[in-house]
């Protein structure tokens, strides 16, 4: 028999711990990578998809292109429009015409001015079907734009008082008409933002530098740097070891982990988790198979389980001006027996089975909230199967409504006529995936949009809330928390409900 | 002679024949899942777009044309050197693993370096007493890192060195080896302990069990009888003799590192070919995932085909 030496197990230690010393030694001469001074490091779990800001409807590119492009108007941290490129606005008694009126000396990043006809360019744009713009429907009612040097115009066909809120949001942005006419919108980024584009490496980093000339004073830090952390726990690590200064994290079992040596800030967001019932086939075209199905549903328990209690439960509207009473709902926290009662009205005494699908990948806490209702359907009698997609199945057979149900987390906006009309009017573009209209609904909706003052319009979405809750259209679970998290040398940061990082115009590194 | 030309013509088909059924493969997979890249690219808007864009959307995307025209325009300018256009980003998918594979390849270097030492001086270790007490901790070892997921290993390491070390090289922007060296052997460092480990164990394995049988061979005792020191009739004698099913080893692994390192790549910030393939497949992007898919498999075969170069060169029977 051949026997090793001693020297054997040795050797192996050396080996392993000159393989290690190697990159160690190394790391002792290396600090950390040059970086001009001031600028922020921010991680990111996503990449953005694409440069045209009137498409795109991916969280990151949507976050981060409005931070180069501004718009007419801009929300506030607590969800108040105030003047963006435009100073001030004017309606006609009857709010069928919008005179806006344009903030002078702005300069597109390229130096060139920023005029009325570079809105009017702008809004043209998104109208034009060819575009392919996501806020397209927001201009449903335009029937024509006008504009001097100054001074914009903007007719429609009938009072439209959510019209100033629909025009925030980086699918709102104001291009230059230079750009527009030559076609180089998407693959040249030149807006009037706090930032400037710089780079873009697919899938390693985005890079943008302050705007010396942004009409609202230009930034404190240098500049952005977003890095491309896919792992949103990797992004949670690289804040603790202070190679970034900056994130937002979704994930509540993450955001549970942030230690005393960061600060974080959560805030309740305006979109929402959902359980999406489609009227339009069967068995949820029974309206008391729906029922038994909001009845079944603890929605506190679903937080409690799927979230570790992070969100708060929530109907239709998410933002604070239109939230209604939770209490008001069919079976307000959750009612087994009234399920059981309402699954034999609908014609199964023996309980019944449905399929439910859900998207995984970046939706992290889709899987978590199918389990948790699924237990807590089972127990009123109702099976429920759920369907695992990938985002790039699940979509499609959304938007084509080719589902009986889906675990969804749908985006929020400031006003309930641009975040429900394109979903439960019968002809919004979003109809399909809502399975769900009525004439009442129509009635109702078209009323919000003409009705001007705060209180007779949050009225009228109560309306729509008491309509859409007592046909249990959908299953409204809960809205949950964004977070964003910072090492302590940041400051100046205020979160937006909206999710939007323009607030990181304000903030300063020590 | 002409036993060699047709040894070499029936590698050649043979190679030819995989990668053509590869591409195809790959081609056909991502037709038959649902959705396309224009419902990727738009999202929930798609339902806005009207026909008219939508034709004009998929001639743009070129999934205008039939499947056979779809797959010769693919395949035809690959062989050409132009892998397609990575729609989403507006750069060509040449460039995007012109900057991917070198990532993806230091990796599997490096890991497969690590693995291989680490493996074949354990092997060696445990084959020296079988059945004793090295063999039982060479063999716990090999055991531990076959069932240790590597994103368990790699989440536990990122939690002792970020959060208490407060090391984490992989927070800075990734840094090619040609602009920052020492930084990137420090991003290289734990992805390539922990895919090293996964590569250990199984060679450790194959090293064992090729110690043992060499060790028990004639030739071996003839030299040992004949007086040959016995460090010699270890190196020379034993490892040389036993290195092929290494060899062989070896390559599967580094061949495996090459795609399936995704998961890692994800958790330590990595911008290689396995997360430009699952950005691909999340993006509907076809041009990117067959191209990339494609590339893995040459270099797959490239590697089999040294794999067979380096057994001649150390093992004179198989000449």
């Amino acid at each position: 028999m051949l026997t090793l030496s001693k020297k054997g197990p040795k050797a192996l230690v050396v080996a392993i711990v000159t393989a290690l010393g190697i990159s160690g030694a190394i790391s002792l001469g290396v600090t950390s990578p040059a970086s001009a001074a001031q600028t922020l490091n921010i991680g990111i779990s996503a990449d953005m998809d694409k440069l045209d800001p009137h498409t795109s409807t991916n969280f990151a590119t949507v976050r981060i292109l409005g931070l180069v492009y501004s718009e007419l108007v801009e929300s506030t941290p607590d969800l108040k429009i105030v003047p963006g490129l435009a100073k001030s606005w004017y309606w006609n008694s009857d709010s069928t015409q919008l005179d806006m009126y344009m903030r002078p000396g702005v300069k597109f990043q390229d130096g060139t001015p920023f005029t009325a006809a570079d809105a009017k360019a702008s809004l043209e744009r998104i109208l034009l079907p060819a575009t392919g713009a996501a806020s397209r429907g927001n201009l449903s009612l335009v029937t024509s734009i006008t504009a001097n040097r100054t001074q914009l115009t903007i007719k429609f066909s009938a009072p439209n008082a959510p019209f100033l809120a629909a025009l925030d949001g980086v699918n709102m942005a104001m291009l230059s008409k230079k750009d527009i006419d030559a076609g180089l919108i998407g693959k040249k980024v030149n807006g009037t933002g706090p930032f400037k584009f710089t780079s873009w490496s697919p899938g390693t980093s985005v890079k943008l530098a302050s705007n010396a000339d942004y009409f609202k004073g230009a930034p404190a830090v240098a500049g952005l740097n977003f890095q491309i952390i896919p792992a949103e726990s990797s992004i949670l690590s690289a804040l603790n070891a202070g190679t970034i200064d900056f994130s937002y994290i979704g994930n509540p079992a993450v955001a549970k982990q942030v230690g005393s040596n960061l600060v974080m800030q959560k805030t309740s967001s305006l979109s929402y988790h959902v359980l999406q019932l489609n009227a339009r086939v069967a068995p949820f075209n029974n309206i008391n198979v729906r029922l038994a199905i909001a009845c079944a549903i603890d929605r506190q328990a679903v937080v409690d389980s799927a979230a570790l209690g992070e969100g708060a439960p929530t109907g239709p509207l998410t933002m604070p001006a239109y939230r209604s009473s939770l209490k008001a709902r069919p079976c307000a926290t959750g009612d087994v027996t009234q399920a059981k009662k309402y699954l034999a009205a609908g014609g199964y005494p023996n309980g019944i089975t449905i399929d439910v699908m859900t998207e995984g990948g970046e939706y992290a806490l889709a899987t978590p909230i199918a389990l948790s209702v699924q237990s807590q359907l089972a127990k009123a009698g109702i099976k429920m199967n759920i369907q695992a997609l990938d985002a790039a199945t699940y979509i499609p057979k959304w938007l084509a409504g080719d589902f009986g149900a889906a675990v969804a987390n749908n985006g929020g906006k400031v006003d309930p006529d641009t975040m429900y009309t394109r979903y439960f009017t019968s002809t919004g573009n979003l109809n399909k995936v809502a399975g769900y209209s009525s004439s009442t609904l129509d009635a109702l909706f078209l009323k919000g949009k003409s009705t001007g003052n705060v209180t007779r319009r949050a009225a009228v979405y109560t309306s729509i809330t008491k309509e859409l809750e007592t046909q249990a259209v959908w299953v409204w679970l809960f809205t949950p928390y964004d977070y964003y998290v910072s090492s302590k040398s940041l400051s100046g940061f205020t979160p937006n409900p909206n999710g939007s990082l323009l607030e990181l115009r304000n903030v300063k590194l020590s | 002679m002409s036993i060699l030309r047709n040894r070499i013509t029936t590698k050649l088909l043979t190679v030819a024949s995989t990668l053509f059924g590869i591409s195809v493969f790959v081609f056909v997979v991502l037709r038959v899942v649902p959705g396309d890249t224009i419902s990727s690219s738009f999202g929930i808007e798609t339902s806005a777009l009207t026909p008219e864009k939508i034709a004009s959307l998929k001639a743009y995307f070129g999934i205008d044309k039939s499947l056979l025209g779809q797959y010769w325009a693919w395949l035809s300018g690959f062989v050409s050197g132009n892998f397609g256009l990575s729609y989403h980003t507006g750069v060509p998918v040449t460039s995007l693993t012109l900057h991917s594979f070198p990532v993806t390849l230091e990796l599997a270097l490096l890991a497969t370096l690590f693995g291989v030492t680490v493996g074949t001086m354990l092997g060696f270790y445990s084959a020296s007493q079988p059945g004793g007490r090295r063999d039982f901790v060479g063999q716990i070892f090999g055991l531990l890192a076959l069932s240790l997921p590597s994103f368990v290993l790699s989440t536990a390491i990122i939690a002792v060195s970020a959060n208490k070390l407060h090391y984490f090289p992989n927070g800075f922007e990734y840094a090619p080896p040609w602009v920052n060296l020492g930084l990137n052997l420090q991003q290289m460092l734990y992805p390539a302990i922990v895919l090293g480990i996964a590569v250990a164990a199984p060679v450790m394995r194959t090293a064992r069990s090729s110690f043992i049988e060499v060790q028990d061979k004639d030739f071996i005792r003839t030299a040992i009888g004949k007086g040959v020191n016995s460090r010699r009739v270890r190196f020379v004698h034993v490892l040389r003799n036993a290195l092929n099913p290494i060899v062989t080893m070896t390559g599967i692994q580094f061949g495996y590192l090459l795609g399936g390192a995704v998961i890692v790549e994800q958790i330590f910030a990595l911008p290689g070919m396995g997360r430009q393939i699952l950005d691909g497949i999340t993006k509907r992007e076809y041009a990117t995932v067959q191209s990339t898919v494609l590339v893995v498999a040459i270099t797959f075969v490239l590697i089999n085909l040294m794999t067979d170069f380096i057994y001649q060169k150390v093992d004179p029977r198989i000449r």
